[in-house]
C-alpha cells in the first residue's frame, strides 16, 4: 500500500500541510467464540484502511480513510484543510521525528503457519477438553488469529513495513455457579501456542475453588496471579503516558524522579520484545521501538513520549507515538528470585488472587481504587488453600506499588478481554491490601 | 447500498445459509478535545462497511469488510458460511431463532440544528464555553480535559426473514475531567458527560458549562466543608444519576438472557438471574425498572433493533418481581418467547448481541422533601466516581461524589466518600420510597469480545434506602 500512501504524502504537501503521517493497515483477524463446550460463534474480518495525521500552522487534525481511490483522498484532504483553517492552533505541538531510521528484524513476531492456517477449531477443542479434564463442567472463551501488515509514510523522510502474526486464547472454567478459573496463553508464532496449559490452569483453578465460603475483610497479604496483575499493570500502563498526566488521569503527575514503587519493582515498556503480543518495529512516527525503563528499583524515571510531548518536556522521544497520545506496548514487571513455593511460604495468613476485573477508580490523581477478584480466591494459611468468594480489593495504586515484598522467577505475559495492554509479570506478594465486601 | 446488502443475504441463501443477515453501517462526524485551555486536534470520523451474519447447520458465522465491492462482499459471505459450517461441527445443539413479524420501514432522528452545518470552530467554541464558565467559577482547576462529539449513524438492515429497515440517528455529546486542587487537596469529576441522539441543540440548551460549573463548585466544597460520613446502619437517599448506574449494573446486566444461559461467561460474566427465576420478587414494592429504546433524543435511542425487531419498553422489574429478561432472537427461540429488540452492535464489523438502551427506575409518588423529611440519620448520595459490579451482577459497590448528610430530615454539610458496597437483592429490597421526577445521564456500556462500547442513558428517580450498612474509605 506504499503507492497509496506516497499519493496521500504528495497530495498532502501540495495543498500545504506540514507534518503528515500515513499509516495504512491491512488486518485478517479470525475470532472464534465458545461457551457451555460448544462454539457460539465464528468471525472473521479483513479492513484496510489508512489512518491519516496532519499539521498545518500547528493545528493538528487526523482521520481513517478506508476508501482509497484517489478522488476520496483528494476531498478528505481539503476537508481537513478547510475545517482546520478557522480553528486556533495546538501551541504546545512541536512536530514529528526526523527519519529516515533503520530496523531491525524482532523474532518471533511473523509465522507464514498462522497466516496459513486454515481451521483453528483444533485448538479450542484441545483447550475445553483440558479444562474438562481437570474436572470443569462448562468452559467458555475466545480464540483469536491475527495477520497484519502496516505501512508507514511521513512527510520526515520515513517508509517502514512491518509484517506480524499472532494466535491467543483465553478459557474460562465452571463446576457451578460460584466455582471458576482462567487460563489465557498468547503468543506470535504457532509452535509456542499452548491452548491446553490455558485450559488447563483453568479447570486446575475451578477444581481447587469448590464450596468456597464468604471472605473476610481487613487488610491481608495478598498474592497476586500474574493474571490478576497484569490488569492492575494494564490500567496503569495508560497512566505512563504524558498525555493522560497532563489530562489528569494519571497517580504519576508530579512524581518524577521520586519513589513510587518498592526497591524491587522496576517497570518497563518493551515495544520490541520478542514474541510479545503488543511488539511493533516501529511507533506511529517511525522511531524504531525500543525498551523504555518507566520505575527502576521503585523510582520513576520517565513517562512514555512521542516526539512532540519529549521536545516540549526538553527530553528524548522514548518511541511510544500514539501521535496524539503516547501509550505503552508491552508492558513488564521485571521477575524476582523467588520460586512459586517459596512465596506462598511467605505468607502464613494471606489471601491469593487468581484474577480480578472491573478495576475503576474514585480518583486518577490520587490512585484510590478498587477492582474485583474473579475466579478461584483462596485463603492462603501455612501453605494450604482454602476457597472464598465475594470479596473486593479496595486500595490504591501507589501503596500497592510500595507494598510489593516479593516476585517470582517465574513470569508470564498476558493478554486478554480485560488486559488491553500486554503485560509480562511475575506472581507478586503485596503486603497490606486493603479488602472490603458487601455487609448486606 | 440496498442493492449490496440484498445481494449478500441472496448469495448466502444461495451458499447455504439457513438464515442470512447483513448490516451496512455508515458513520460520519467530528470529534473534538481541548486539554488545559489548548486544542488538541480535530478528528473527521468516517467510517463505513458491511457485515454479514449467518446460520448453517445450527452454527453462526459472522464476517465483515469495508471494501465495498461486490466481489469483496461476495468473499466475506463465503467466510461467514465457512465459519458457521466448521462452528456447527462444534455444538451440542443448533441455535434457531424465534420467529417474528417484521416490516419495511425507513426512520431518521431530525436535528434542529444540523451538526454537519456547523464548522469545527464553532464546536470548539462549545468546550471554550466550558473552560471558561468553570474559569469564571474561581475554583482551582489545574487539569481540565473537555471533547465534543458528533456522529450521523446511518444503517441499513437486511434479513432473509424479511427485515429491511434503514435509520439514520445522529448522536451528539460532550464529556469532561475536571481536577480541582484547592487547599493542599485534590478532587475529580472524571468522564462526566451529556450525550442525546439528535441536533447540536440538543447540547446548546442542555448547557454542559452548567453541569461542569456545579461539579467544580461541589468538589471545592467538598474540599472546604466536606467530613466523615457516618458510619454503619443509615438511611440513603440516591439521586437518579446514582440509581441509573444501580439499574444499569444490578438489573439490566444480570437480566441480558446470554449472559443468563452463559454465553458471556469468558468476558463479562454470568448472572446470579436464572432462567426459573421470572415471577421472582428481587425488591420492594415499590421498585420498577424499564429499559425503553425509544425515548425520543434518548443517547440509547433506537425503534428497531440490529436484527429487524421493533423496539418497546422492556419492564425488568414490576413492583419488586422479575417480570422479563432482555432477549435476543437467539434467546427468545430459547426461552420460547418472542425477542425484546435488545440485539445491538456497535458497528459493521461486529455482531448483534443482547444489550440494554435507555435503563431507569420508574418513578413513585414522593417528593424530595417527602423523602428526606423523616430521615434522622442519613446521607444524600448526588454523583459517584468509582464502582463495580461482579461478575454474575450481585455484590456491588458505588462512591458518593458529591454526596450530603442528611439529619433530622434536612440537607447538612457534605460528606466525603461514603461507600454503598451491598448486593443486588439488599439493594433493591432495602427502597421504600421512590421520587416523582425521572432523569437521565448518559453512559458507554461495555459487552462482547471485541468490545462493543453501546451508548445507553441510565437513570431514573430518586429513591430512598432504609437501613443502610454504609461505609467510609
Amino acid at each position: 500500500m506504499f503507492d497509496v500512501n506516497e499519493l496521500i504524502l504528495k497530495k498532502a504537501k501540495e495543498l500545504g500541510f506540514g507534518d503528515v503521517v500515513v499509516l495504512s493497515h491491512e488486518m485478517n483477524r479470525r475470532q472464534v467464540r465458545f461457551a457451555n463446550n460448544e462454539i457460539t460463534v465464528a468471525k472473521n474480518w479483513h479492513e484496510r484502511k489508512v489512518e491519516l495525521f496532519v499539521e498545518f500552522e500547528k493545528r493538528i487534525a487526523g482521520t481513517t480513510i478506508t476508501e482509497l481511490s484517489e478522488e476520496n483522498i483528494e476531498r478528505t484532504l481539503k476537508t481537513l484543510l478547510s475545517n482546520m483553517k478557522g480553528m486556533a492552533p495546538k501551541e504546545d505541538y512541536y512536530g514529528i521525528a526526523e527519519g529516515p531510521f533503520e530496523y531491525k528484524d524482532i523474532p518471533e513476531t511473523f509465522d507464514k503457519a498462522i497466516v496459513e492456517l486454515d481451521e483453528p477449531n483444533e485448538y479450542v477443542e484441545r483447550a475445553i477438553n483440558a479444562a474438562l479434564e481437570e474436572g470443569a463442567k462448562r468452559v467458555a472463551g475466545v480464540l483469536y488469529t491475527d495477520h497484519d501488515r502496516i505501512y508507514l509514510t511521513t512527510s520526515n523522510g520515513v517508509e517502514a513495513f512491518d509484517e506480524g502474526t499472532g494466535i491467543e486464547i483465553s478459557v474460562r472454567a465452571f463446576i457451578g455457579d460460584l466455582e471458576s478459573g482462567h487460563g489465557t496463553n498468547s503468543v506470535r508464532v504457532l509452535k509456542k501456542f499452548d491452548p491446553e496449559s490455558a485450559g488447563r490452569k483453568a479447570g486446575e483453578i475451578a477444581s481447587l475453588a469448590r464450596n468456597p465460603e464468604q471472605g473476610p475483610e481487613g487488610r491481608f497479604n495478598v498474592i497476586f496471579d500474574p493474571l490478576a496483575f497484569a490488569n492492575l499493570l494494564s490500567y496503569m500502563s495508560f497512566m505512563t503516558s504524558a498525555y493522560a498526566a497532563e489530562a489528569g488521569f494519571s497517580f504519576l503527575v508530579n512524581k518524577l524522579g521520586q519513589k513510587v514503587a518498592s526497591e524491587i519493582v522496576t517497570i518497563k515498556d518493551v515495544g520490541n520484545m520478542p514474541n510479545g503480543y503488543g511488539t511493533r518495529k516501529f511507533d506511529d512516527e517511525g522511531v524504531p521501538t525500543r525498551e523504555t525503563t518507566i520505575i527502576e528499583n521503585g523510582t520513576f524515571k520517565t513517562f512514555l513520549l512521542n516526539t512532540s510531548l519529549a521536545r516540549k518536556y526538553g527530553t528524548e522521544t522514548t518511541a511510544n507515538a500514539g501521535l496524539i497520545m503516547p501509550h505503552a506496548w508491552n508492558i513488564v514487571l521485571e521477575p524476582g528470585d523467588y520460586s512459586r513455593d517459596e512465596l506462598f511460604s511467605e505468607v502464613r495468613c494471606g489471601i491469593y488472587i487468581t484474577n480480578v476485573w472491573y478495576t475503576r477508580f474514585q480518583n486518577y490523581v490520587t490512585g484510590d481504587f478498587s477492582t474485583i477478584p474473579r475466579d478461584g480466591i483462596f485463603l492462603v494459611e501455612n501453605g494450604e488453600l482454602r476457597p472464598i468468594r465475594n470479596i473486593r480489593v479496595s486500595d490504591n495504586l501507589q501503596h500497592i506499588l510500595k507494598s510489593i515484598a516479593a516476585l517470582t522467577k517465574e513470569s508470564h505475559h498476558v493478554h486478554w478481554w480485560e488486559v488491553n495492554t500486554p503485560v509480562s509479570t511475575p506472581y507478586v506478594l503485596v503486603k497490606d491490601v486493603g479488602i472490603t465486601r458487601a455487609t448486606k | 447500498m440496498h442493492e449490496l446488502v440484498e445481494f449478500a443475504v441472496e448469495n448466502a441463501l444461495e451458499l447455504g445459509a439457513d438464515y442470512a443477515e447483513a448490516r451496512f453501517e455508515e458513520k460520519n462526524g467530528t470529534s473534538l478535545t481541548m486539554k488545559n485551555g489548548s486544542p488538541e486536534g480535530l478528528e473527521i470520523l468516517a467510517d463505513k462497511g458491511i457485515g454479514v451474519r449467518v446460520l448453517v447447520n445450527g452454527g453462526m458465522g459472522f464476517a465483515s469488510t469495508n471494501v465495498l465491492t461486490k466481489e469483496s462482499v461476495a468473499e466475506t459471505v463465503k467466510k461467514a458460511i465457512k465459519l458457521a459450517k466448521a462452528a456447527s461441527r462444534v455444538r451440542n445443539e443448533p441455535i434457531r431463532f424465534s420467529e417474528e413479524n417484521f416490516h419495511r420501514v425507513s426512520y431518521k432522528v431530525k436535528m434542529r440544528k444540523d451538526f454537519r452545518d456547523v464548522s469545527p470552530e464553532e464546536k470548539l467554541e462549545l468546550l471554550k464555553k466550558i473552560e471558561e464558565e468553570v474559569k469564571a467559577t474561581g475554583v482551582n482547576v489545574p487539569m481540565r480535559f473537555i471533547r465534543y462529539y458528533d456522529q450521523m449513524w446511518h444503517k441499513i438492515i437486511f434479513n432473509s426473514d424479511g427485515a429491511f429497515i434503514e435509520s439514520f440517528i445522529p448522536r451528539v455529546s460532550t464529556t469532561y475531567n475536571l481536577v480541582v486542587f484547592e487547599n493542599g487537596q485534590m478532587e475529580q469529576a472524571p468522564f462526566v458527560q451529556r450525550a442525546f441522539s439528535g441536533g447540536l441543540e440538543l447540547i446548546e440548551k442542555d448547557e454542559p458549562w452548567k453541569w461542569a460549573v456545579k461539579d467544580v463548585q461541589a468538589l471545592k466544597k467538598l474540599i472546604y466543608e466536606g467530613k466523615r460520613p457516618p458510619e454503619g446502619k443509615v438511611d440513603l437517599v440516591i439521586s437518579p444519576e446514582v440509581a441509573g448506574i444501580a439499574v444499569h449494573e444490578s438489573v439490566g446486566h444480570p437480566y441480558e438472557s446470554d449472559r443468563i444461559f452463559g454465553r458471556e461467561a469468558a468476558q463479562a460474566g454470568e448472572s446470579f438471574v436464572k432462567p426459573d427465576m421470572l415471577g421472582e420478587r428481587i425488591g420492594s414494592e415499590v421498585v420498577t425498572v424499564i429499559d425503553d429504546p425509544t425515548i425520543p433524543n434518548s443517547w440509547g435511542f433506537y425503534l428497531y433493533d440490529d436484527e429487524g425487531v421493533k423496539a418497546r419498553p422492556r419492564y425488568l422489574i414490576r413492583n419488586g418481581i422479575i417480570t422479563e429478561f432482555l432477549t435476543n432472537r437467539e434467546y427468545a427461540h430459547k426461552l420460547g418467547q418472542h425477542s425484546n429488540a435488545a440485539a445491538r452492535a456497535i458497528n459493521y464489523n461486529r455482531e448483534p448481541i443482547v444489550r440494554m438502551a435507555n435503563t431507569y427506575l420508574a418513578p413513585g409518588d414522593y417528593s424530595f422533601e417527602e423523602l428526606i423529611e423523616d430521615i434522622k440519620l442519613g446521607v444524600y448520595m448526588v454523583s459517584f466516581n468509582e464502582w463495580n459490579i461482579d461478575d454474575r451482577r450481585y455484590q456491588q459497590r458505588y462512591i458518593g461524589r458529591e454526596a450530603y448528610l442528611i439529619e433530622n430530615g434536612e440537607i447538612k454539610h457534605p460528606v466525603r466518600r461514603p461507600i454503598l458496597e451491598i448486593t443486588t437483592r439488599a439493594l433493591w429490597s432495602s427502597v421504600d420510597a421512590v421520587g416523582k421526577e425521572v432523569e437521565f445521564y448518559p453512559g458507554t456500556c461495555g459487552k462482547g469480545e471485541p468490545g462493543q462500547g453501546v451508548p445507553v442513558w441510565m437513570g431514573g428517580a430518586h429513591a430512598r434506602l432504609r437501613d443502610i450498612p454504609l461505609r467510609r474509605p
